[in-house]
């Protein structure tokens, strides 16, 4: 690979990198897992003067998750490989989905969840999942730190709230509020040409269940638009209602519309939405068995 | 042959390593990462080469501006291509006129013809310094209108070549037998409007690589390169740069993979030349990026048939094809226009279809140029055949393979004279599909599948039958152009005796994956009677070995044939000077003289006296202790033989001669489940099964089979060189190509078939392209699942995409691939 020319410099703290970034100017870019920088720069589509690597940040890369199944802590330079294999994961096999299922074992390696979250790709995986549940990212910039919510960090395709020099610190996600005795379940399917390509469509659902009736319910869709879409109209249809075959079709009918996606070499843009409806579909089911306790191993659709 | 070479060619010694699963010889460098490509190879003094690369399809280069890049650091020498132009001739164009005027030049000169066409080469110290400074490149374009339909490339409203006049490159006439008396008397005439086989390409594990060193002391040009056909790339390119084809040394180790892409890497070879020689000699080295790779190396053959009419008598036996089809070369025709005539090689497929008239023409087109993709333009033309079996199959409502037994050519006609002259070696196709049946469980999949469409589901399960003819006849070369001044096809090898005894084997082959080092070995062994691991044979290609003959290189499916029967006759021609020398030597009668190998390593020994001599005695006695030798004793242990194929030139006027010496076969069946939510195309059970005549090394042959299999996999639902209409290619990386893995990959079981050859010494059939039977496969599969839901499949590319398109409403008005059936 042969990117452009560039300054290498090795940050200390994320403190210190927020720093360097905000002296170094707009072209300097933080460099995490690099499995999105690092091709660009390759492509020369990226070209940055100055790369601040966060690699040698101490006390970045872990998976906390307090025991009564309330709080799950990521650090931002948490590889995807460590999620999949974490007992967060195990608990709340949403993570698991995601996490094991990002491009293939390399990038799995390499990648970051910070990472991930910060690019805001449109076909990202980790967004749509995350905002499922409650997530907040912790920030930490020239000013100081700061937490917004994961629904007001991703503003546009590729742009977040992070300010100049800003960096993410944590992710933090929360199970929703439920009473004793209700139960949550989640599943993420994406629908992918092979292992290493962005999906063409993804679905991301998390319900809580009391009894047979879907008490809440969030539904995402990931990679028809420029940032994840909430199909609010999927999730009306099922929240307040036991979930049957007609209420789930309900929901997946009406994600159809959810989705603005552009035609590209991964499918037409009525294809993606015909694809998303497919996924919530079996996202919704998944994520209903799980919720009875019921263990579901979810892989992607390759095709 | 003189009579004394045919002799020893009837007694190939013991056939005890010709058969089995030798362990390759490569391996031990490949897998310990010790293989030597041309990257690896590191001069003193190279230069690096990065092309400035147009972002047109089609457009006038108004301005170039190469001043910053000239002056940038590291910066040896910027070539552009109106430069470059002055400095060569054009290359030769294969056809005639029109498509013979096309000037091809190794980079654009006044305009740019498709996306990622080279406009100019900056030369640095460093690959960084070339990558950098050639940012600074400046080139003003005017964009012209792209054509990127070889239908409507032949309209001739935007022509690309000026010097032709015309974007069509070859056109003729394919008649035989009574076509028209058949129509009038078919029980069945069945029309198919258009089909379309897709552009895809190979995704060798290497990109291409050049390092050229012109060295002016004495004029000589010393290429390191990974091209698979040099003996016909120093051919382009010793006129093209006006240099002795002599003074043209070449040299290839170890290549990750061709099928065929690299035939046509000649023009990045000839600006690397050129670049060294402005720089004094220097070594100037191209390592082509993935992109690049995509983008501007070669694409396969795309087609598109018209008009297909087929007579069918009332049993469903065909009678008669006509069709026209139209063949998208790219922008340049560079091999082409061959893949004009290459398809004939298959004239009827599998199939006793006698009376036929196809119209041919080739296009030039916006897009990259063409190379011969593996099953290079016979696969276009065997889908289309498979397609039009399973269309008519499903109108006249004969199942897929009854519909086949009825139309096959049998084993008893072998060996078969095509309608166009072609013999058909040997084969037994219907055996082929019982073997494959046997292999899926082809009754347990119909109960199942039956089943399953009661309960909505689309399941199909699809045969397709497909031929690897291999050895070709450059003689068709003159059906396309009378003057064209090649025929026959030959290989050449060099077995001898070193100084210390040592059997050293050179080929003029081309490896690039397929174990040519240890199927040679083998042949050596039997011959010779020794172990294989005892035979040393060269890696790799080397003009300055001379062994090569001007039709040398790996392509068309001929190693088995052509390569071992050089190995063969090279091997048996020492044979028969040891015999000579060993009975000098022992004082014996050469016909009491055993081959074998004694305490002492290989030897020949006296029967009658028990006294031997081993191959270090031997040696040794020609090379450096040769006082004494008799002189009429005339042996070298140094032993070229070069085979030649036994053709004629063809009968030009009629399109008529035998155009290739064996015909492998491969028969694929697929059973494949659309999913009714997400569309997606799934395999659910796949089998491949080979027959190549006698297997040399079976391990290798299942390899290539799989690899095969792979390749046409990945073509049928995932690879497209997909273009816009503006020429853009929206599969320039492998994020958008999605070149086929393992996850991806269905298990396939592997059976096969022997049915020797009769026309090579060892029953072998050239083997490796497998005909692109997948992507027949999974069109027949796939035809079976959708034709109750009213769908045709009429392209060779299908995705879940192109699946949703044709199965709703939407999709019937604006599917490309798929249609409805009317």
């Amino acid at each position: 690979m042969h990117p452009g020319p560039f300054r290498y410099h090795r940050a200390a703290s994320l403190e210190e990198a927020a720093v360097m970034l905000q002296q170094l100017g707009e072209d300097a870019r933080p460099l995490a897992g690099g499995q999105s920088l690092v091709p660009l720069m390759k492509l020369r589509l990226a070209g940055p003067t100055d790369l601040v690597d966060l690699a040698f940040v101490p006390g970045l890369s872990y998976v906390r998750h307090e025991d009564d199944g309330g709080e799950i802590r990521f650090g931002a330079l948490t590889r995807h490989a460590e999620i999949a294999d974490s007992g967060a994961a195990a608990r709340f096999p949403i993570l698991h989905d995601c996490a094991a299922g990002i491009g293939d074992v390399q990038v799995r390696n390499r990648g970051t969840i910070g990472g991930s979250v910060a690019e805001a790709d449109p076909s990202g995986d980790w967004a749509p999942v995350l905002l499922t549940h409650v997530t907040e990212i912790r920030c930490v910039g020239p000013g100081g730190e700061r937490t917004v919510a994961l629904r007001d960090f991703i503003l546009d395709a590729y742009t977040t709230a992070l300010g100049p020099g800003e960096l993410v610190r944590e992710i933090v996600m929360r199970a929703p509020p439920h009473e004793d005795g209700e139960r949550i379940g989640g599943a993420y399917i994406a629908a992918k040409r092979c292992a290493q390509v962005y999906a063409t469509a993804s679905a991301a659902v998390r319900l809580t269940l009391a009894g047979d009736v879907c008490r809440d319910v969030a539904i995402y869709l990931g990679a028809v638009a420029l940032t994840p879409v909430e199909v609010t109209a999927a999730a009306e249809a099922l929240r307040g209602r036991a979930l049957t075959r007609e209420t789930i079709e309900a929901a997946a009918d009406a994600a159809r519309s959810g989705g603005d996606p552009q035609p590209d070499m991964r499918g037409s843009a009525e294809y993606k939405c015909a694809l998303a409806t497919a996924l919530v579909k079996r996202a919704i089911e998944i994520a209903a068995r799980r919720a009875r306790g019921e263990q579901v191993e979810v892989s992607h659709e390759y095709a | 042959m003189t009579e004394e070479q045919k002799t020893v060619a009837k007694s190939p010694g013991s056939n005890r390593w010709v058969g089995q699963s030798v362990a390759r010889k490569e391996e031990a460098r490949l897998l310990r990462g010790q293989g030597k490509f041309v990257d690896d190879y590191r001069l003193q003094g190279t230069l690096h080469v990065k092309f400035v690369r147009s972002a047109y399809a089609h457009a006038r280069i108004a301005s170039i501006d190469v001043e910053q890049a000239r002056n940038a650091p590291g910066v040896a020498v910027v070539l552009t291509g109106a430069e470059v132009a002055k400095l060569v001739q054009p290359f030769i164009e294969i056809g005639p006129d029109p498509g013979g005027k096309i000037l091809d030049y190794p980079m654009a000169v006044d305009k740019v013809h498709f996306q990622g066409e080279p406009v100019a080469a900056v030369v640095a110290e460093s690959i960084e310094a070339a990558e950098d400074a050639a940012e600074l490149a400046r080139v003003d374009y005017e964009s012209l209108p792209a054509v990127v339909d070889a239908e409507e490339a032949l309209t001739d409203g935007s022509v690309l070549h000026p010097s032709s006049g015309t974007n069509l490159v070859w056109q003729g006439e394919f008649e035989y037998g009574d076509v028209d008396g058949a129509f009038s008397k078919a029980a069945h005439v069945i029309e198919i409007d258009r089909l379309h086989f897709h552009r895809f390409s190979s995704t060798p594990l290497e990109n291409n690589v050049v390092i050229a060193q012109w060295d002016a002391s004495d004029n000589q040009i010393y290429f390191w390169c990974n091209n698979s056909f040099p003996a016909f790339a120093i051919q382009f390119l010793s006129p093209a740069l006006g240099v002795g084809i002599d003074q043209i040394h070449f040299q290839s180790h170890d290549i990750g993979g061709s099928f065929g892409i690299k035939i046509t890497n000649y023009p990045y070879m000839a600006v690397c030349a050129l670049a060294s020689r402005a720089c004094g000699g220097r070594p100037v080295k191209w390592v082509e990026t993935r992109t690049e790779h995509m983008t501007a190396s070669a694409h396969g053959n795309e087609r598109t048939f018209r008009d297909t009419r087929v007579a069918l008598d009332g049993d469903g036996v065909i009678t008669a094809i006509e069709s026209r089809h139209i063949d998208d070369c790219g922008a340049y025709p560079r091999y082409e226009p061959l893949g004009c005539i290459i398809w004939a090689q298959v004239l009827p497929g599998a199939y006793r279809v006698q009376n036929m008239r196809i119209h041919f023409s080739q296009a030039v087109t916006n897009k990259c140029p063409v190379g011969p993709n593996r099953g290079y333009s016979r696969m276009q033309h065997l889908w289309f055949l498979e397609r039009v079996i399973d269309i008519c199959g499903h109108r006249l409502g004969i199942p897929a393979d009854e519909m086949r037994l009825r139309n096959y050519i049998k084993s008893s006609e072998m060996p078969y004279t095509t309608p166009n002259g072609c013999v058909y070696d040997s084969g037994d196709y219907a055996a082929m599909q019982r073997i494959a049946k046997d292999l899926i469980g082809w009754d347990e999949w119909q109960s199942k599948i039956a089943e399953a469409r009661r309960q909505g589901r689309l399941i199909g399960i699809g045969i397709g039958t497909t031929l690897d003819s291999g050895t070709n006849n450059f003689g068709q070369s003159q059906i396309i152009n009378p003057r064209a001044p090649y025929s026959g096809q030959s290989e050449g090898a060099n077995v001898k005796l070193d100084i210390y005894g040592e059997i050293v084997v050179s080929i003029g082959s081309v490896p690039q994956g397929q174990g040519h080092e240890t199927t040679a070995a083998q042949v050596v062994a039997d011959v010779l009677n020794v172990h294989p691991d005892m035979v040393k044979v060269r890696p790799g290609f080397d003009t300055d070995r001379n062994v090569h003959t001007g039709h040398s290189g790996t392509y068309a499916s001929q190693f088995a044939v052509t390569g071992l029967s050089a190995v063969h006759g090279a091997a048996a021609k020492l044979k028969s000077e040891l015999s000579r020398l060993a009975s000098f030597a022992l004082g014996a009668n050469e016909d009491d003289l055993e081959f074998g190998v004694g305490t002492q390593g290989p030897e020949v020994k006296d029967n009658k006296s028990g006294k031997s001599i081993n191959y270090w005695g031997l040696a040794n006695l020609v090379n450096v202790n040769n006082a004494g030798l008799p002189p009429d004793l005339d042996v070298t242990l140094n032993c070229r033989y070069v085979y030649r194929a036994p053709f004629k030139v063809p009968d030009i006027q009629r399109k008529y001669g035998n155009l290739t010496l064996t015909y492998a076969a491969q028969l694929h069946i697929a059973v494949i489940e659309i999913d009714r939510e997400t569309y997606i195309p799934k395999i659910l059970g796949y089998v491949a099964v080979d027959d190549c005549g006698r297997v040399v090394n079976p391990a290798i042959v299942r390899g290539q089979v799989f690899g095969a299999t792979a390749h046409g996999i990945g073509a049928a639902l995932y690879e497209d060189c997909r273009y816009d209409e503006a020429g853009n290619l929206l599969a320039s990386t492998f994020s958008d190509y999605i070149p086929i893995t393992a996850l991806n990959m269905p298990r396939i079981r592997y059976g096969h078939l022997e049915s020797p050859s009769p026309f090579s010494y060892n029953g072998a059939k050239g083997m490796g392209e497998g005909g692109a039977a997948p992507v027949h496969t999974v069109c027949a599969a796939l035809q079976d699942a959708l034709w109750s839901s009213g769908v045709i499949v009429k392209d060779s590319h299908n995705t879940a995409d192109s699946v949703f398109r044709a199965l709703s409403t939407l999709g019937l008005d604006r599917g490309q691939g798929l249609g409805a059936r009317d």
